[in-house]
Order: C-alpha cells, then structure tokens, then sequence
C-alpha cells in the first residue's frame, strides 16, 4: 500500500507541476464558458417562447435536459481528447527516460504499479471534472437545480472517464512514443461508442439485449436520467478492470523479456 | 551471497551470455570487465531481477531472482548503464521516491536520503531540478539512488562513465568504503578501475568467462615474458629486423612515432643488455630503455582480443 501511495503521490506531484496540466484545464475552461452560457441563453428563449405556444416537448423546459446535459455531453467530447493528453506520458516516457528499469528493478509489483498511476490519472481527470461541475453549481442561484440528479449525471461521466482512463493507461503502456499512445487512446475513446451500436442493426431479441448491456451510451444515459442501477456500476466496473488487467499484463510482460 | 550457475541468455539467435557460472562472497567486491557486447550488462540485469534467463538460475541471499523476485529487488541497489532519472523531479524528492519504493520505513526516509546525498557528494544539488544538472551529476544522482535503500548487494553498470578525474577517484574511495558491508559487482572497460577497487576480477568476452581471478594472480599470467620500451634518436630501416633477430626477443611493435617502440622478450636481464648494446653499435642513438610491467591490460586484451589488437611489425 505504500508503494502503491508512493507511485500515485509522484505521478500526483508529476501532473501538478506540468504547465502542459494546467493549459488542458485552462483550454477546457474556455470551451465551456464559451459554450455553456449559449445553451443557457437558447434555454431562456425556449422558456419565453412557452408563454405563447404549448406544442414544445415538456422535456426541453427543464433545465437538466436542456442545459445540462449538453453541458455533459460537451465535457464528454473534450474528455475523449484531453484523457490520452494526460494518460500518455505515464507508461511511454518511463519507457524512453528508461527510468522503467527503476520501477522494474524496485520491489514494487505491476499491479501496485498501474494501480499507483491510474489513481493520480483520475484525480487529474477529476480536477476538470470539477470545474465542469462549477458551471451548473452557479446556475443555481437563478435556478432551481435538483442536485441529487445532477450529482447521479456527473457520476455517469465520471465512471465514462474511469473507463476512457484505464483504455487510455493501457495504450499508454504499449508504446515507447507519447504520440502514438495519444492516437491510440482517441481511437479506443472513440470506438467504444459504437460498441453498443450493434443493438440497432441485429435483428433477434437475444442480440440485441446483450447489445444494450455492452452498450457504454445505453448505461450512460439511464445515468445521465438519474437511476442508478446495480448492473451499470458493475459494467464500468468490469471495464476499469478488464483495461486495469490488461495493462498489468502489458507492465508484467516487459520484465520477462 | 550471489550465485550463478550456467546462465544463458539469449536475444531471438544472439547468444548474449552462454552457460554462465560464478559467485560472490558477502563482503566482496567484483569487477566485472569485457569488451563492448560481452554481456556484462545483460548478467546484471539478470541478476537484478529485470530479466529472466533463458535457462540457468541466480541467487541472491538464497532467493532465485525468477522465483522470489521480490525479495531479491529489495536487497538489492542497481544502476543501469542509462540512470534511471526524472527530469521533473528534484534531487532530493527523487530519492525519497526511490526509498519508498525500495520499503524503506517511513521513519528513515528522511536520513536515507541525507546519506545517500552526502556518500556521493550531492548535498549541495539536492533541491535542484535533475534536468539541470550535468551529466556527471546525474551520473551520481544514479549511484545516490543505488545506495538509498542501504541494500545488501550493490550492482553498479559502469559507475564512473562520466565523472571528472576527482569524482572517479572518489567514488572509488566510496566503493572502497562499502567493501565488507555491502557486496558489491560493479562493470567497467577502464582497467585501473578494477585494479583501484576490486578484489576479484571476472574478464567475459562474447558471453563466456574466460578469467576469473584475483587480480595478482590475473597479472602473473603474463609472467615469462617481459615487455621493453625503446626510445631512439635515429631509426633506420633495419631496425626491426636486427632488433628481432636478437636472442631472447620475441616480437616489436611500432609505438607511437618512429622514434618509439615496444619489444617482447624473454625474462631475462641479459636480453635488456644485449638490445641495448646493440642499439648502440648501430648508432639508432638510445634515449631510453625500460622494462615495462606486464599490465592488467595486456592480460585483458590477451585474453579478450587475443594479440590481433597490436599492429604486428614483425615476429
Ligand atoms: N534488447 C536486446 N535485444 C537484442 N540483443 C541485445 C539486447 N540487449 C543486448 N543485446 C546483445 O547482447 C549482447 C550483450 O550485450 P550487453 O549489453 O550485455 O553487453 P555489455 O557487455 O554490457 O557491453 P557494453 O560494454 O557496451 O556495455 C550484445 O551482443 C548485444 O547486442
Ligand atoms: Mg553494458
């Protein structure tokens, strides 16, 4: 356990003293100021407009559909692209510096290894989290806000992002070049979207229940709605573990060569 | 302390090391020694735990490198031949974090690393950032990082590739001052290196020990021969075939200008004698005549390179 704290503190330390961390969050807070008050204002008129036609969906006159979800689904966007910035350097440069040799010399186990980096990756990725989560938080002096289910939509991107940052650790661990692992892990955060894209073409009940279940957008969304069911935290689970596992047997894999 | 026995290793057809098997004394101090290629890197990487054999075991404190790995890495300090350094880090963080993760207890870290700083004469670096720092100091940021977790078994691949003339010689001081409590390997080409600070030498050429002895016994195998230094004022082209036609020289070389050269000879007095009296007669002018040592290097060249290294003028 206190390798496992050691690891996480330096990477912890590592991504706090790296401009490059702070010019992700600072470039995620302009998009999102930028954005956001333009749902807000498209909201606003939607609501003037109510006072004088009644045909509009009952759905886009609250807030948490119009407004915050998109908010969401913008932050999901920029973590597709911002988690492998973040996640690169961690397994590619140990390899290039050659300081793996210190971590693969050291009584440290793979697993306490990639256990130590993904949880200073998640406290990156929460940091920006957060400063997303800020926008709708002051909303909430000119709005009424049901905390309890924009908390439960956050917690949906927030396991999105545990399994984009296991995905992203694993590329990560493949590749000598930052570059490369950066690619990789934008393809990986992309196509596991259309993993669940299957349940719409096949045909049979059967395939297309087991469609739905791997489906990362199917789990998402009854989040983002604000159930939370066992099965949806089992599922993320499984991914952040499976990408976990993985990577362990990538880090393992290098001392026996 | 560290034992290993008929070690192979091989990368896809190349026979890095082959059927390697040599141990070491608690305590002792080993320098391992060979040309570029010969696999020293590789048998410590082995033994450090960083590398499985192809077939073969090693043991460190009774623990197989392959089967208890774990205990093996705490016992032991490495420094590759590329230190492995942060370059966001601070001199002084980056130790603490290799004593994390070398266990030590969280109550010594902080005098871990102060001794650590101080043995290799860091203290004044310490909270510098290791991308400033030159190549000297780096390299010695990598040995502080091999001593800070006081292990048992020091492993050092080439130490003093790097450092001016005063750090060599004091990191020899320092390698001279762990002897006895810590065992020791260390690698090395310079071969006063391994004079300075071993007790044992283990001369690999193309994967294969081929001398391993203490060093008085490593330069005696040169004994029965003698190597003679000449220096004259005027040679002529007779030179060498007057000088190898004499009783009791076995070869000359060309030194390093046509005023300089080397003779290979018996080991006789008389020999000295009569080239001298010879080079007199021939009026070449004798500035200088010396019976050189037979040296470790020549045993290491011998041994490794067998005699194709030295240009040979005539034998
Ligand atoms: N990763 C690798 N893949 C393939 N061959 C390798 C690898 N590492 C080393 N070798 C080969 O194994 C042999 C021994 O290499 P090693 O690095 O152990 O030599 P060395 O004695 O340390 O040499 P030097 O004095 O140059 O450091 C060499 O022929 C080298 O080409
Ligand atoms: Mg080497």
């Amino acid at each position: 356990m206190d390798k496992v704290s050691a690891i996480f503190q330096k990477e912890l330390r590592g991504f706090l003293i790296n401009p490059n961390f702070f010019m992700v969050c600072g470039l995620c807070t302009v998009i999102m100021s930028w954005i956001y008050p333009i749902q807000l204002n498209i909201f606003a008129q939607e609501l003037q407009n109510y006072v004088y036609q009644t045909q509009i969906p009952k759905q886009q006159l609250n807030i948490h559909y119009a407004v915050f979800l998109r908010h969401l689904s913008y932050l999901n966007l920029m973590l597709i692209l911002v988690v492998p910035a973040l996640s690169m350097r961690l397994f590619s440069e140990e390899r290039k510096m050659r300081t793996f040799d210190l971590l693969l010399t050291s009584p440290v186990t793979s697993a306490q290894i990639v256990i130590g980096k993904y949880l200073a990756l998640m406290v990156a990725i929460l940091v920006i989290i957060g400063l997303a989560f800020l926008y709708p938080a002051f909303t909430s002096i000119f709005a009424k806000v049901n905390w309890l289910i924009l908390g439960i939509a956050f917690l949906g991107i927030f396991l999105v992002s545990a399994v984009y940052a296991g995905m992203n650790l694993f590329c990560s661990s493949l590749t000598e070049s930052a570059i490369v692992s950066y690619v990789m892990a934008v393809i990986f955060n992309v196509a596991i979207w259309f993993v669940g894209i299957g349940g719409e073409i096949v045909d049979s009940p059967l395939a297309r229940k087991i469609f739905e279940h791997i489906s990362l957008s199917q789990h998402l969304s009854s989040l983002v709605e604000g159930t939370i069911r066992t099965g949806t935290l089992v599922f993320f689970a499984t991914l952040v573990f499976l990408f976990g596992f993985l990577s362990e047997r990538v880090v393992e894999s290098s001392r026996w060569r | 302390m560290i034992e290993v026995s008929s070690l192979t290793k091989k990368y896809g057809e190349i026979h890095a090391i082959e059927a390697l098997s040599f141990s070491v004394k608690k305590g002792e101090v080993v320098g391992f020694l060979g040309p570029n290629g010969a696999g020293k890197s590789t048998t410590m990487k082995i033994i450090t735990g960083y590398m499985a054999p192809t077939s073969g075991y090693a043991r460190v404190s009774g623990y197989d490198v392959f089967e208890d790995p774990l205990e093996v890495k705490k016992r032991i300090g490495y420094l590759p031949e590329t230190p492995p350094l942060y370059n966001d880090m601070y001199v002084q963080d980056y130790l603490r974090y290799v004593a994390q993760l070398k266990g030590v207890e969280k109550s010594k870290l902080t005098s871990s690393v102060d001794m650590a700083l101080e043995k290799t004469n860091l203290t004044e670096v310490r909270h510098r950032l290791i991308q400033n720092l030159s190549k000297g100091f780096r390299q010695r940021v990598g040995i502080a990082q091999a001593l800070v977790s006081d292990p048992e078994v020091l492993i050092l691949d080439e130490p003093t590739v790097g450092l001016d003339p005063k750090q060599v010689s004091e990191i020899r001081d320092l390698i001279k001052e762990l002897r006895g409590k810590h065992t020791i390997i260390l690698s090395t080409h310079i071969l006063p290196e391994v004079q300075a600070v071993c007790e044992r030498i283990i001369i690999i050429n193309k994967g294969k020990i081929v001398a391993e002895d203490s060093l008085q016994n490593l330069s005696a195998l040169k004994s029965g021969a003698q190597k003679i230094n000449l220096r004259i004022k005027n040679p002529q082209d007779d030179l060498v075939r007057v000088l190898s036609g004499l009783k009791g020289v076995m070869k000359v070389y060309s030194g390093a200008t046509r005023n300089n050269w080397t003779l290979d000879t018996e080991k006789q007095d008389e020999v000295i004698e009569s080239i001298a009296k010879e080079v007199m007669i021939r009026g070449y002018g004798l500035l200088e005549i010396s019976s050189a040592k037979a040296d470790l290097e020549d045993v290491f060249l011998k041994l490794t390179y067998g005699e194709e290294t030295k240009e040979v003028v005539h034998g």
